[in-house]
């Protein structure tokens, strides 16, 4: 008998912390569908995601395509511009070229010394370089071309830094990393001197390209397996 | 003794009984397919369409097709973690809004992850056998995938 009351004890009690557990689970959530609301009350605006020019309220459809605005537009950037001002004059837009090409060089130059450890740790600085880099003084035009190049390079980039260990999943990501790296100095410019080298013999000849501050062949698709592998294209 | 043991049994019984309350959202479009969907953005033959269906999409995509255990806790929310980890790394519902950079990176990327037998995962084929890509399939879905990389690479 005194058993039976002590296991009710036990059972009631494992029931209310579930509650409990259960209750505060929800009050979570609560508060996170407050907090749109509270932006909302601020009058965030939205963009479309394909024409970010266009703007409006949540829910709103966007004027060339038709679909929803759902984009939300940070506002503060428009605010603290003025002070940003200042700074961009002081840096401009190719030394931020100029910091990523070294970044990514770093990458390059732990592949070529099959140091998969230190390629993931370059990448997560060049991914660093990448989010702190100032895009107010681009152009634009060539703003979009900067953001989809830089959208595709950080997921790469972010990719060699997850897999220290896999050194062949973290070259098939720069072979693209230097996809885009090639486009970016081919469209802003960089005061480095650069050279951009090709080994035919990886991923059957298709993607086997990298840059290189150097003349020398190094290549960072084979490592010591075939270092002086590959030929350079061209000087950039 | 015994009464220790039945104590954490109880409990733990009591635990899995309240987690079954939990049942977020579910990752499915009914049938409000997306204008940016993969196979508006290009034209997909039926068989390959088929393929993806089967072998990507209950990760990749806005429409998981749940088996029944999908309802019990908490394998329903290792389920969605993968769900989630998936779409944000490749999601043919969304497609149509990454760059022309980006769907070529992707379709690149595909290509790679299935040619090395990583996709789909060794996991999920374990509990969905006709997601297993037979060499048949698997020739057909690179064959298509590294046809539309090429013509995408040819016009950049």
């Amino acid at each position: 008998m005194k058993n039976l009351i002590k296991m009710k004890k036990i059972i009631l009690s494992t029931v209310l912390m579930a509650i409990v557990v259960v209750g505060c689970n929800q009050k979570n959530k609560q508060e996170e569908s407050v907090n749109p609301e509270a932006t909302e009350n601020t009058s965030q605006l939205y963009s479309c995601p394909m024409h970010p020019e266009v703007t409006g309220k949540q829910g709103e459809e966007c004027s060339k395509c038709g679909m929803e605005l759902t984009e939300p537009v940070a506002q503060t950037e428009a605010v603290s511009e003025e002070v940003k001002t200042e700074k961009v004059a002081a840096t401009p837009f190719s030394a931020t070229v100029d910091a990523t090409v070294n970044d990514y060089l770093k990458v390059k130059n732990a592949l070529v010394k099959d140091d998969s450890n230190g390629a993931a740790a370059a990448a997560k600085v060049l991914l660093a370089t990448f989010n702190a880099a100032n895009t107010t003084s681009i152009d634009a035009k060539l703003k979009k071309e900067y953001i989809d190049i830089a959208d595709d390079a950080k997921e790469h980039a972010e990719h060699i830094a997850d897999n220290s260990g896999k050194i062949a999943h973290q070259r098939e990501h720069f072979a693209l990393l230097s996809r885009d790296m090639n486009d970016m100095i081919k469209t802003f410019g960089t005061n480095k001197k650069l050279y951009q080298d090709y080994c035919p013999m990886y991923d059957q000849g298709k993607s086997g390209y990298w840059i290189s501050e150097s003349k020398e062949i190094k290549n960072p698709y084979y490592g010591s397996e075939m270092l002086t592998c590959g030929g350079m294209v061209k000087e950039l | 003794m015994s009464s220790i043991i039945k104590k954490i049994a109880l409990s733990g019984i009591a635990i899995f009984l309240l987690m079954q309350l939990y049942q977020p959202e579910r990752n499915l479009d009914y049938v409000r397919v997306s204008p940016l969907h993969f196979f508006k953005t290009f034209s997909v033959p039926a068989k390959v369409q088929g393929i993806l269906k089967t072998s990507c999409f209950d990760c990749h995509s806005n429409n998981t097709n749940y088996p029944w255990y999908s309802y019990v806790q908490p394998v329903r929310m290792l389920m969605d973690s993968h769900i989630n980890e998936g779409k944000e790394n490749l999601n043919f519902s969304e497609f149509g809004t990454y760059s022309k950079r980006k769907q070529r990176t992707k379709l690149d990327r595909m290509i790679k992850q299935i040619k090395s037998d990583e996709m789909p995962l060794a996991s999920y084929t374990i509990l969905h056998k006709n997601a297993i890509l037979s060499n048949e399939n698997k020739a057909l879905l690179l064959k298509w995938i590294e046809k539309k990389s090429d013509s995408i690479s040819a016009n950049n």
